[in-house]
């Protein structure tokens, strides 16, 4: 009979492949709360004193980051909100951002919706109605990080947490190791720099959390979840590489893990043999740090106007 | 014996033999156990989890693209 390893009581939720550890609900969550807050200590993520902003879509990842991070608010350590990006896609989004709220609501934490209409003027629906040649995720990743900072320093917010897991960090790592990727690569991290006062440092405190372990927590502690799938998630390289990791690791129960440490360690090497120090200027459009004169978020407003 | 299978909207009954688990069933109406959570009778259980008749059966799709 399987029994809970911390407590013995006979219901188990979780059989983790990676280690053999099995968990009641109770010591799941118990557990999977220590685990995160034991990563924000050791990497140094947060600080007493820290103004943290939630990047919060209503999903599984981001519901749990800011559930976690709200015990570090109760016990006054940081200061707390959340801030919801609609990036205006029709049929998907509206129920994100009502979950949001929920969220939000349920810990009384001050919640921020903004959107691309408001900050780019065009919905990302109206963007890809006329795009031929780049798939949505470009455009969104860009816009999302362009108006995230641009929210974070409004509010005075110094770290934006976001809710990338393991799966998320595996899929970048292999994504832009495939595709010879080697400047990209030498940025992947738990921490941001910031070596340019206009950039926000960005945390992720659940990167060493499977995805299915963050869908878990998120049932298991009865959080307002939207488990939708993005419509235009479908065929990205990410999505291809995301369905090959978690193939082979059904037989290799601790691969992400591996290629993590791995990664981590040989990073130091990357960034010293590979990491440009771009001089920083600020672009002429609209002020946030760019590496030219012109930021990418810009280069795409202009194509459009 | 027969137990009812709810995702999302649809819900349906089901035939299974007797000592099947949730991972059989999962098997039987393809849906693979790592893009999911399953409760049983509203409370979370784990794939190797055994059916009985009139079990409630609540599959949970929670990742895309898996
Ligand atoms: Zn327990
Ligand atoms: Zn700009």
């Amino acid at each position: 009979m399987d029994l809970c390893d911390k407590c013995g009581n006979p219901q188990i939720i979780i059989k983790k492949k990676q280690s053999g550890q099995m968990l009641c609900q109770e010591c799941f969550i118990k557990s999977t709360n220590e685990k995160v807050l034991k990563d924000i200590r050791r990497q140094k993520l947060i600080e007493k004193g820290d103004k943290v902003l939630v990047a919060l879509s209503g999903g599984k990842d981001s519901v749990m980051v800011l559930d976690i991070l709200n015990n570090l608010r109760k016990r006054r350590i940081i200061d707390l909100m959340a801030v919801t990006i609609d990036e205006g896609i029709g049929g998907y989004r509206e129920d994100g951002v009502r979950i949001a709220a929920l969220n939000a609501e349920r810990i009384g934490v001050n919640h921020k919706i903004v959107s691309f209409k408001e900050y780019i003027g065009h919905t990302l629906d109206d963007i890809m109605a006329d795009s031929v040649d780049r798939n949505a995720c470009t455009y969104c990743g860009v816009f999302r990080r362009w108006i995230l900072n641009q929210v974070a320093r409004e509010e005075g917010a110094n770290k934006i947490a976001t809710g990338h897991n393991l799966d998320d960090e595996t899929q970048s790592i292999l994504m832009n190791y495939l595709e010879g990727n080697i400047q990209n690569l030498t940025r992947i991290g738990v921490k941001s720099q910031s070596n340019y006062e206009g950039f926000t440092v960005k945390i992720k405190p659940l990167r060493e959390i499977p995805e299915k372990e963050t869908a878990l927590y998120a049932i298991a502690r009865n959080l307002p979840v939207h488990l939708a799938g993005c419509p235009y998630a479908g065929d990205s390289f990410r999505a291809k590489i995301g369905t090959f990791l978690k193939q082979i690791s059904k037989d290799h129960p601790t691969i992400m893990y591996s290629t993590l440490r791995g990664f981590d360690k040989i990073k130091p090497v990357l960034k010293e043999e590979f990491s440009k120090t771009v001089p920083m200027e600020v672009c002429q459009d609209c002020g946030e740090p760019s590496t030219g004169k012109i930021c990418k978020a810009c280069s795409f407003r202009r194509l459009w106007d | 014996m027969e137990v009812t299978v709810i995702i999302g909207e649809d819900e349906k009954k089901l035939d299974v033999d007797e000592g099947k688990t949730v991972r059989n069933l999962l098997q039987m109406i393809e849906i693979p156990v790592e893009t999911v959570v399953v409760k049983k009778n509203k409370a979370i259980i784990i794939e190797e989890e055994p059916l009985e008749d009139g079990d409630i059966i609540e599959v949970i799709r929670v990742i895309y693209g898996g």
